[in-house]
C-alpha cells in the first residue's frame, strides 16, 4: 500500500475543498493484484464457494485456504438461514466439538434462534419448554444475557409477534446475524473480511476529522463511493 | 431430529440403550448425549448420575471396541470435562487420566487428537494432575513424540506439559526427553494458540533450574538464538498475554545464571516490558503478575533495581496498586473464580517494593518517603491474610536495611507487635525474613525500645538463638546483640537471665563462626559502660573468664579473638572487676603474647587497649597494678612497640607508656 495522503499543511479551519480532494485521490494508486487479494478475501471468509472458485480462474489470484474446507461452513450457514438450527448445531458438534462448550454465549445465541424459530411457528408450549429446559442454564452462568432472553420470551406474549416492540427478532436478518457469528468462531481467527475492515477505518478516520470540526469532503455513501463537498 | 421435542423423562430411554446389550442402537444413543452434553452443565451433571463415565471409559479401555464408538467416547468425554470443577474432579477420581494417557498408543489420529484434547483441558483446570504423566517412563516420551504431529496436538500437548513441570524432577525429566528443542520449533512456526501453551511450558521448566537455563540459552531455530526470539514476541505489536510470557521466561534465563543482567535483552528488553504492565491501563491480572515477575527480576542484580527505580514512576504506580479493595468475579467456561483484587494487588506491590529497595538506600528513601506506603505496610503486617503479611514483611525487611529512615514509621505505626506476632505465631517459612526484620529494626535506639520490650522481645530471640536451624539461631543472637547497645542496666541484666550463662556459653562453641561473633558483640555490648561491668562481672566474672580463656585458647578466625580481646579490654575498664584479670597470670602472659603478635595487628591494638586499661593512671590501685604490669616485662614490651609502623597500634601504645607514671 502506499503512504496515506500528504496533506499541505495550511491553517486548520481552512479545510480541503473537493476539487482539491479529488486530485489528490486520483493522484494514489491501488495495484490490481492488492484489490484482486482483498476480494479473494472477502468470499473464502463470507463462503462463496464457487464465486471463489471462478474469481480464482479469472484471476490468477490463490485462495489462503483450500476451497472445499468451505464446504462444511457453507452448509452450516445454509442451515441456519433456512431456521434449521438444531441440524445446525448437530453439524458443529461434529465438526468442531468444543466450540460451544468453549463459547456459551454464542452457544445461547443459536439456542435463541431456534427459541425464535419455534415462536415464529407459533409453537407456543415448545418454546416454553425449550426456554425452561435450554435456556435458563445460560442465564445461570451468564446474568448479562438475561436481557435478550427476556426479550425473546416477550413475543410470546404477543397475539402477532412480528408487530411488536421485538419484532426485529423475526426478521430473517437475525438468522443472518447468528450464521455470521458461528461463522466467525468457527474461523477463530479475526474474521472480519480484510475489505470491512479497510471501511471500517474509513469511518473511523471521517469520524475523528469530524471531532476536530476539519471541512473535508466526506464519503457519504460506502456502497457508491459517493463523496461530497464539505458545507 | 434427535432430541427437539424430547422431553426430560425420555432421557431415561438413552442411557438405558448405552448400558445396555444392543450394540446396534449405541451409535445413535452416543450421538444423542454428545448433542445433550455440549454447552449445557446440567446435562453433563445428569450424565454423569447416570454413570456414565464408568460406561464411556468401558469403551476406552477396550482396544477391541469399533473405533468410531471409541471416538465418540473420547469426544463427549473431553465435553465433560468443559464442565464445572466438580465434573472435572469426578473425571480424576474415576481414573479417566491414565485411561486416555493409554488412548495415545493408538494408531488413530483422529482419536488420539481427542484424548489430547480432553487430557489438556483437565490439566489445565485441576491442578493435582501435575505428577501423573510421571507414574509411567514412556508416558512423557509418547507425548513428546507425538507433539509436532499437528496443529491440534501441538496445542495440547504443550498446555498438559505446561501443566506438568513445577517439581524440579519433572523438570530434568522434560529436558533429558529433548523437549526444549522441539519447543523452540514450535514458538518459530507464528501459530498464536500453539506459542501461547509453549511460552507457559519453557517458562516451567526453566524456571530456578539452572541446566535447564544452558540448554534453553543454547536453542536455537535457524541459527536464531530462543532469547532473540523471546525478544520479539515481547514487542509491543504482540499481545500483553504474549508479551509476559516471554518476559518472564527470559527473567527466569537470567535468574537462572543464564543471562546476565547486564545482557541487553535483559536490561533494555524484559526490565521495560516488564514495567508496561505494572502501568493502569493493563488489566490487574497483567499488573499482578507483571509487578511479581519484575520482583523476581530486580533481586537478581542492583543495577536492575537502579534503572527500574527510575523507569516510568514506578514506584508512584506500584503504590496505586495498595489502593485496590474489589473482589471480582471471573466466568471461565461456565466456571466461577473469585479472585480478590485487593489481595493480589498489595502483596505483588510489596514484593516488587522488598526488590526494589534490596540494595540501594536511594531506592529505599524513595520508597519509605511514597505518601501512605509506610501505612499500607503496617496494615499488611496486621492483615489476617498470610498472602499479603508475608509479602509485607518481605517488603519491611529491605525497607529495614535503613533503620534510621524509618525511624518515623516506628515510633508512629506500631510495627512491634505485628512483628512480634508473625514471629511467635505465623509460618515457619517466614521465620528467617521476619527475624532478620526484627535484627535491623533493634539497630534503632529510639526511645520506642520500650514498647518492644513490653512486646516480650527478649524471650522472642532467646528462644530464636536456641533453634536447631543456624540462620535462625543468628538472627536471635544478633538480635540480642542490637538490642543491648547503649541499653540501661535492668535491660542488660534481663537479657543475660533470660537467655542463661549456659546458653550462652554454648553458642560460644558454636560451628558457625558467625554466631560466635556475634555472641561476641552481645557480651560486648554487656559488659560497656564501668557501671554495668562491675556489677555483670560481680555476677558473672568466672564464667565470662572462662569463656575468655575458652575461645583463646582454642582454634578461631582472628576477628573472633579480636573481639573476645575487646571484650578483656571492656572487662579491664571495670573497677572491680580489673582484678580478675590482674589476678590471673596465665591471662597477662596471653595479654603480652598477643602484644607481639605478628602479621595481623588488630590483636596486637586489642591487646594494648586492654593494657591500657588495666594500668590507667588515676584509678584506685593504679600504682600496684603498673608496677607488677612492669615486672612482668609490659612496659618494656610497650616501649619496643613504639617503633610500630601502624598508627592505630602507636596511638594506643603511647597512650598506654603516658600512664606508666
Amino acid at each position: 500500500m502506499e503512504r496515506g495522503l500528504l496533506l499541505e499543511r495550511g491553517p486548520v479551519d481552512g479545510g480541503v475543498e473537493k476539487e482539491e480532494w479529488m486530485e489528490l485521490l486520483s493522484g494514489h494508486h491501488v495495484g490490481r493484484a492488492e484489490m484482486n487479494k482483498l476480494i479473494m478475501n472477502y468470499l473464502v471468509t463470507e463462503g462463496f464457494k464457487e464465486s471463489a472458485e471462478k474469481f480464482r480462474l479469472e484471476s490468477g489470484i490463490q485462495p489462503s485456504i483450500d476451497l472445499n474446507e468451505l464446504d462444511d461452513r457453507i452448509k452450516i450457514r445454509e442451515e441456519i438461514q433456512n431456521g434449521n438450527i438444531e441440524s445446525a448445531i448437530t453439524m458443529v458438534n461434529n465438526l468442531h466439538p468444543e466450540l460451544l462448550d468453549n463459547d456459551r454465549y454464542l452457544y445461547f445465541h443459536l439456542q435463541q434462534q431456534h427459541l425464535i424459530e419455534l415462536i415464529r411457528d407459533g409453537r407456543v408450549e415448545a418454546a416454553l419448554d425449550y426456554a425452561q429446559t435450554h435456556l435458563a442454564e445460560r442465564g445461570e452462568e451468564n446474568p448479562s444475557i438475561l436481557s435478550e432472553l427476556e426479550r425473546t420470551l416477550a413475543l410470546l406474549a404477543f397475539e402477532e409477534p412480528e408487530k411488536s416492540p421485538f419484532g426485529d427478532l423475526l426478521l430473517l436478518c437475525q438468522r443472518q446475524k447468528v450464521a455470521s457469528e458461528l461463522n466467525a468462531a468457527i474461523l477463530e481467527t479475526d474474521a472480519t473480511p480484510k475489505l470491512a475492515n479497510l471501511l471500517k477505518l474509513l469511518l473511523w478516520s471521517q469520524e475523528e476529522l469530524d471531532k476536530k470540526k476539519i471541512r473535508y469532503p466526506r464519503m457519504t455513501d460506502i456502497a457508491t463511493g459517493t463523496i461530497e463537498a464539505p458545507k | 431430529m434427535l432430541f427437539a421435542s424430547m422431553e426430560i423423562d425420555d432421557q431415561g430411554g438413552w442411557f438405558d440403550t448405552l448400558h445396555s446389550d444392543e450394540p446396534e442402537k449405541w451409535q445413535d444413543a452416543l450421538l444423542w448425549l454428545k448433542n445433550s452434553v455440549i454447552g449445557n452443565n446440567k446435562q453433563k451433571q445428569n450424565a454423569i448420575n447416570h454413570g456414565i463415565i464408568p460406561r464411556l471409559l468401558q469403551w476406552l479401555v477396550d482396544g477391541d471396541a469399533p473405533q468410531h464408538l471409541r471416538l465418540e467416547a473420547a469426544i463427549i468425554m473431553g465435553s465433560m470435562a468443559k464442565g464445572t470443577a466438580e465434573n472435572i474432579n469426578t473425571l480424576v477420581e474415576e481414573g479417566c487420566v491414565s485411561v486416555l494417557l493409554k488412548g495415545l498408543k493408538s494408531p488413530d489420529q483422529a482419536f488420539v487428537e481427542s484424548c489430547l484434547r480432553c487430557l489438556r483441558t483437565i490439566f489445565l483446570h485441576n491442578s493435582n494432575c501435575g505428577s501423573l504423566i510421571y507414574q509411567e517412563p514412556s508416558i512423557v516420551e509418547d507425548l513428546v513424540e507425538i507433539m509436532p504431529r499437528s496443529v491440534c496436538t501441538q496445542e495440547c500437548v504443550a498446555n498438559i506439559l505446561a501443566s506438568s513441570c513445577k517439581e524440579p524432577e519433572h523438570q530434568s525429566k522434560l529436558c533429558e526427553c529433548g523437549l526444549i528443542p522441539k519447543l523452540v520449533d514450535l514458538l518459530a512456526g507464528k501459530v498464536y494458540k500453539v506459542q501461547m501453551p509453549v511460552l507457559k511450558c519453557l517458562a516451567g521448566i526453566v524456571r530456578e533450574n539452572g541446566e535447564n537455563c544452558v540448554v534453553a540459552l543454547t536453542a536455537m531455530h535457524n541459527n536464531v538464538p530462543l532469547p532473540d526470539m523471546l525478544v520479539q514476541l515481547m514487542l509491543r505489536d504482540r499481545t500483553s498475554e504474549m508479551q509476559i510470557v516471554a518476559a518472564k521466561v527470559l527473567a527466569y534465563l537470567c535468574g537462572g545464571g543464564a543471562l546476565a543482567p547486564q545482557d541487553p535483552r535483559i536490561i533494555s528488553k524484559t526490565l521495560p516490558c516488564l514495567i508496561r504492565m505494572c502501568s493502569r491501563d493493563r488489566t490487574l491480572e497483567e499488573n499482578v503478575e507483571g509487578a511479581e515477575t519484575l520482583a523476581y527480576l530486580l533481586e537478581q542484580d542492583g543495577e536492575l533495581q537502579r534503572v527500574a527505580a527510575v523507569s516510568d514512576h514506578i514506584i508512584k504506580t506500584l503504590a496505586e496498586y495498595l489502593k485496590y479493595t474489589d473482589v471480582q468475579q471471573i466466568n471461565r467456561c461456565g466456571k466461577r473464580i473469585d479472585i480478590n483484587w485487593g489481595i493480589e494487588m498489595k502483596q505483588a506491590a510489596f514484593k516488587a517494593f522488598a526488590a526494589l529497595g534490596a540494595n540501594e538506600e536511594s531506592i529505599r528513601k524513595q520508597v519509605i518517603e511514597t505518601e501512605h506506603l509506610m501505612e499500607y505496610v503496617v496494615v499488611g503486617l496486621n492483615s489476617g491474610n498470610m498472602k499479603v503479611a508475608a509479602a509485607a514483611i518481605r517488603c519491611l525487611h529491605s525497607l529495614s536495611r535503613s533503620v534510621q529512615l524509618l525511624r518515623t514509621t516506628i515510633q508512629d505505626h506500631g510495627v512491634w507487635k505485628p512483628l512480634m506476632k508473625i514471629i511467635q505465631e505465623g509460618p515457619e517459612e517466614l521465620l528467617p525474613v521476619a527475624s532478620s526484620t526484627l535484627c535491623n529494626l533493634l539497630l534503632e535506639f529510639s526511645p520506642s525500645k520500650e514498647c518492644i520490650l513490653d512486646c516480650g522481645a527478649i524471650s522472642v530471640l532467646v528462644n530464636l538463638a536456641a533453634r536447631p536451624e543456624p540462620n535462625l539461631r543468628l538472627n536471635g543472637i544478633w538480635g540480642l546483640m542490637n538490642l543491648t547497645f547503649q541499653v540501661e542496666q535492668k535491660v542488660k541484666t534481663k537479657v543475660v537471665e533470660s537467655i542463661g550463662t549456659e546458653r550462652l556459653f554454648r553458642l560460644l562453641s558454636d560451628p558457625d563462626a558467625n554466631i560466635v561473633m556475634k555472641t561476641l558483640g552481645l557480651l560486648r555490648n554487656l559488659l560497656s559502660n564501668k557501671l554495668h561491668i562491675d556489677h555483670i562481672m560481680g555476677m558473672y566474672g568466672n564464667q565470662i573468664m572462662q569463656a575468655v580463656v575458652f575461645i583463646l585458647e582454642g582454634e578461631h578466625p582472628i576477628q573472633v579473638k579480636e573481639q573476645t580481646l575487646c571484650i578483656l579490654a571492656n572487662v579491664a575498664d571495670g573497677d572491680k572487676a580489673k582484678d580478675l584479670i590482674m589476678g590471673n597470670e596465665d591471662m597477662l602472659k596471653k595479654l603480652m603474647n598477643y602484644m607481639q603478635y605478628q602479621p595481623d595487628v588488630s590483636l596486637q591494638i586489642a591487646a594494648v587497649a586492654c593494657i591500657s586499661n588495666l594500668i590507667w593512671s588515676g584509678e584506685d590501685g593504679a600504682c600496684a597494678r603498673q608496677a607488677k604490669l612492669s615486672e612482668m616485662g609490659v612496659q618494656t614490651l610497650l616501649q619496643k612497640l613504639l617503633s610500630t609502623t601502624d598508627t592505630v597500634l602507636f596511638e594506643k601504645v603511647r597512650t598506654a607508656v603516658q600512664q606508666f607514671s
